[in-house]
């Protein structure tokens, strides 16, 4: 019976292994991000999820940063044609983890909302207009499969601020919105098995509060 | 037990290499023109062992692999590249990069050629640019005629582009055929397109040197992409100066359905701003239309669209020739069906299909004398079916086939007499493009169809070959094509034995963008051959043409904050023995200069957009008979200020005006005779003129729907 339980508990570690050496991998890639500053340390981290995202062709958190990267990398490069390449690959990873069964999909849409905005961000005057729409519709789309996702309600609330900010108006529910984010992100789990950023960014926007 | 062992073993294995013997790996990775490449990834394939190349290309990585493992090198718009390193290897490696052409691919310019929405590296308008240019009514061909290239017709409406007649240029939706894209009006009021700017999210109009996909136009095709997906529920309305329209989206998680109705009716628009027209029944357009979509994975699209018009008046008519009043009644019905189906697999092969019916019929009591009755009806169905796939790093191949399916009626009777005619016939084609990527800069597109038209039981090949070469973001492009289409309805019914008319394109253009500049100048020569022509009695396929000219166009975005201004002029000369012109020369339509100036400008504080487009055109030939020869004279020049103003009042509400010809100038297009001189002072003349000096439009659009926000697009 021992030798039994043995081989199972022996049997589970050896299936289980791909998804602790991609946990394993993906932390301190993870930290890397964190922790980047200039285009060239988003690309060293670019490259390495590129390398696990390969090695893992199952696990969806790999090409989810890294169509988070590749965004991140479109605001921080100078060149248009630079620009539109990352935001082009981003798109090329997003269209794969929707086809994904185990990818958590609200996450996704607020992914494919943001690449939206890197988008506008690239050329406003001409993307503006023409997209503006489309980064509601991924936010709420995300909101609707979860409505406690903290960066969709924080994206959501960022975007719908600026927004309204333009049109010499303002989001009402902005503070209440960030602060809801703020709260669900306090209670979010190992960013290796989720994805997890976004507090800097909602400390930012409350820290412009009083 | 055994197993047991092997179990442990086995998991332990891993821990045992990590105390094994190290080796570097090092080298440095160059582009193509041997540059230091910065930022490649370089690993060793199938593991997370590796490193990015600096900024002199140089990398260094150490690895526990003993034996031999395959080293791959990747960096976006490059290909891949691999080499398998031996247990010996240790000199340092030279690794040399080559474009990744499926990406340089997407990146060609070709002359002739205006993506006016959708992924343009040009010039990314969306609807709401084009509805906000100066003058454009909300219209998309009225939009499109401030392009260079096209010329101004204002009494019709239609496109005339480059020297071509207005039947040359063919619409597509979906890359289906429309028979009918204009509506229809009366004398000398211009046409309007049938469809909304707003339904599409691809607009695409190639002034000449086309892809050979294309059929049936000799000058310009406008090829229209509906949106693949509306994933948000909306609704709207909008009333206006003209009528009241509205309609909305509902989404489903793999799909959406889209509706809108219209009801046009100029009556009270007439009453405020009366035209030189008596109206009997005012101009009234019926209108409705329906799109479904269903999106089944991200790269699999069926789209529906179903739209349905009906139009009709009844006008007071004088005849120049015997003073005699007649009632002009027209009802008109158009319908139109689209179906559509798009897939892109994961090896990159891409697949259409697609099937298209349009119906229109008209009829008209008095359209020449009281007693007559004037019936007019045609349908039309396409089919057609392709794909595409990259065949090498190089080299991708585009295949398709495509069959027409024509009926075309018509009957004329008065009191004394009655004709009738009609016309089957079907076109078939196959076509093929092969997308050749010769450089990273040089790239080549060699293209042919094949058609049998069985009419006239005749095959016609049309080639084409179009280069473009990019020098530091100067694209140079020319483009050879010969072009089929064939001869009017009118001219078919009477002689179903008539040639398909041909035209060939020349095109040199050069293309530049920088700063929020785009330059533009393109020169062209067209060779028209085998064109329909009336002989005395005969009807003949001897008529034979040119057109040559060049197109200029500035864009600039960066002058001032929030204004954007374009410029676009045309130089052409045209001559024509074709139709029932009995020697070569320069069509009726015709306009030798043709400049727009459009400015916009949006005032943030004002929450406005205001846009001001200046339409000049050179004065339009006509035939005096009291001179001699054809097209003697000219008429004085055409220009039309025209202003729109946008206000976006609240996120639900837009306010739209438009205004043409605000100096109020008297264009004239033509002019038309007596057939006989009936007083001593020789032929009585009318000039031909609009109905109208101006044209006022005001709309508000509102959106009902929670999510969106200055949405104007039901769909």
């Amino acid at each position: 019976m021992k030798m039994k339980t043995m081989k199972r508990f022996l049997c589970m570690i050896l299936l289980m292994m791909p998804l602790f050496i991609s946990a394993q991998e993906l932390a301190p890639i993870l930290n890397n991000l964190r922790k980047a500053k200039a285009p060239a340390d988003f690309v060293q981290v670019r490259n390495q999820l590129e390398r696990l995202s390969l090695v893992t062709p199952d696990d969806w958190l790999a090409p989810y940063y890294l169509a988070y990267t590749d965004v991140e990398l479109s605001f921080r490069v100078s060149s248009k044609e630079e620009k539109i390449r990352y935001i082009d690959e981003a798109q090329t990873y997003l269209k794969r983890l929707s086809d994904m069964p185990n990818a958590d999909l609200s996450e996704v849409n607020t992914l494919k909302g943001y690449r939206i905005y890197a988008l506008i961000a690239s050329d406003p005057q001409t993307n503006g207009p023409k997209y503006y729409n489309d980064v509601t519709v991924w936010y709420e789309k995300a909101l609707q499969i979860n409505p406690n996702n903290p960066r969709a309600l924080l994206l959501s609330a960022l975007f719908k601020n600026d927004t309204a900010k333009f049109m010499n108006g303002s989001y009402d529910n902005f503070y209440q919105d960030i602060e809801k984010a703020v709260i669900l992100l306090s209670t979010e789990k190992a960013e290796t098995s989720a994805p997890s950023w976004g507090k800097e960014w909602a400390d930012r926007a409350l820290s412009n509060k009083n | 037990m055994r197993t047991t062992v092997f179990l442990f073993s086995f998991f332990f294995s891993g821990l045992v290499t990590c105390f094994a013997q190290q080796r570097i790996i090092k080298g440095t990775v160059l582009d193509e023109h041997s540059a230091p490449m910065e930022q490649a990834n370089i690993f060793i394939k199938g593991t997370t062992e590796g490193t990015s190349s600096d900024e002199k290309g140089n990398f260094s990585f150490t690895t526990t692999q003993k034996e031999e493992f395959v080293l791959c090198v990747l960096m976006l718009g490059y290909t891949e590249f691999t080499v398998a390193i031996s247990g010996e290897q240790t000199a340092p490696l030279l690794i040399k990069m080559k474009p990744n052409n499926v990406t340089l691919n997407d990146v060609v310019v070709i002359a002739g050629n205006y993506q006016l929405k959708g992924n343009s590296q040009w010039k990314g308008m969306s609807a709401v640019d084009l509805v906000t240019s100066g003058g454009s009514s909300g219209d998309l061909y009225r939009c499109l005629q401030s392009l260079p290239g096209t010329q101004i017709a204002a009494e019709s409406g239609k496109m005339f582009v480059r020297g071509g007649d207005s039947r040359e240029s063919q619409t597509y939706i979906d890359q289906m055929h429309v028979l009918s894209p204009y509506t229809t009006t009366s004398n000398n009021e211009p046409v309007r397109g049938r469809y909304s700017p707003f339904m599409f999210e691809g607009i695409n109009f190639s002034t000449g040197g086309y892809s050979s996909e294309y059929a049936q136009g000799l000058s310009s095709v406008l090829p229209l992409t509906t949106k693949s997906s509306s994933p948000v529920d909306k609704t709207g309305f909008n009333p206006s100066s003209v009528g009241l329209a509205g309609g909305g989206t509902k989404a489903f998680t793999k799909g959406s359905i889209s509706m809108n109705l219209s009801y046009e009716n100029l009556g009270l628009y007439n009453k405020i701003y009366p035209d030189r027209l008596t109206w009997i029944k005012p101009y009234q357009l019926i209108s409705g239309g329906t799109q479904l979509r269903f999106n089944p994975d991200e790269n699999t699209v069926y789209k529906t669209y179903i739209g349905y018009d009906r139009t009709s008046f009844i006008q007071q008519m004088t005849s120049l020739q015997d003073n005699s009043e007649r009632k002009f009644d027209l009802k008109e019905d158009n319908f139109y069906v689209n179906s559509t189906f798009q897939k892109e697999t994961d090896s990159g092969r891409n697949y259409f299909a697609g099937a298209a019916f349009s119906f229109r019929k008209e009829n008209i009591d008095g359209a020449i004398k009281s007693d007559d009755s004037f019936s007019d009806s045609e349908w039309e169905l396409h089919l057609k079916t392709k794909t595409s796939r990259r065949m090498l790093s190089f080299l991708k191949l585009h295949v398709g086939a495509e069959t027409f399916i024509h009926h075309y009626q018509t009957s004329y009777a008065d009191s004394t007499s009655s004709q009738k005619g009609n016309i089957n016939h079907s076109i078939s084609a196959l076509f093929a493009t092969a997308d050749i990527n010769l450089t990273r800069n040089l790239n080549a597109e060699v293209s042919s169809r094949a058609e049998y038209t069985d009419i006239n039981n005749s095959w016609n090949y049309n080639p084409r070959l179009a280069l473009s070469y990019n020098l530091k973001g100067i694209h140079f492009s020319g483009i050879v094509g010969k072009y089929t289409q064939l001869p009017e309805n009118k001219y078919l019914v009477r002689n179903s034995e008539l040639l398909a008319e041909n035209c060939i394109h020349y095109i040199g253009g050069i293309y530049h963008e920088n700063n929020h500049k785009i330059y533009r100048v393109e020169a062209y020569y067209k060779r028209y051959n085998d064109l329909a022509r009336e002989d005395a009695d005969a009807l003949e396929s001897d008529g034979h043409g040119y057109s040559k000219g060049v197109d200029l166009f500035f864009n600039d975005q960066s002058l001032f904050k929030n204004m954007e201004y374009m410029l676009s002029y045309s130089f052409n000369l045209s001559k024509r023995k074709y139709a029932e012109y009995t020697e070569l020369t320069v069509p009726q339509f015709w306009t030798k200069h043709n400049a727009t100036l459009s400015l916009k400008y949006t005032v943030t504080a004002l929450k406005s957009i205001i846009g001001i487009t200046n339409r000049f055109a050179s004065g339009r030939p006509y035939t005096d008979p009291t001179k001699a020869g054809v097209m003697n004279s000219t008429t004085s020049c055409y220009n039309s200020l025209d202003l729109s103003y946008t206000f976006l009042a609240n996120k639900k509400l837009i306010i739209y005006a438009s205004a043409t010809n605000l100096l109020g100038r008297n264009n004239i297009y033509n002019y038309t005779y007596t057939k006989q001189t009936n007083s001593p002072g020789g032929y009585k003349s009318s000039p031909v003129i609009g109905s109208s000096d101006h044209f006022f439009y005001i709309g508000f659009f509102f959106t009902l729907s929670g999510k969106t926000a200055y949405d104007v697009s039901n769909f």
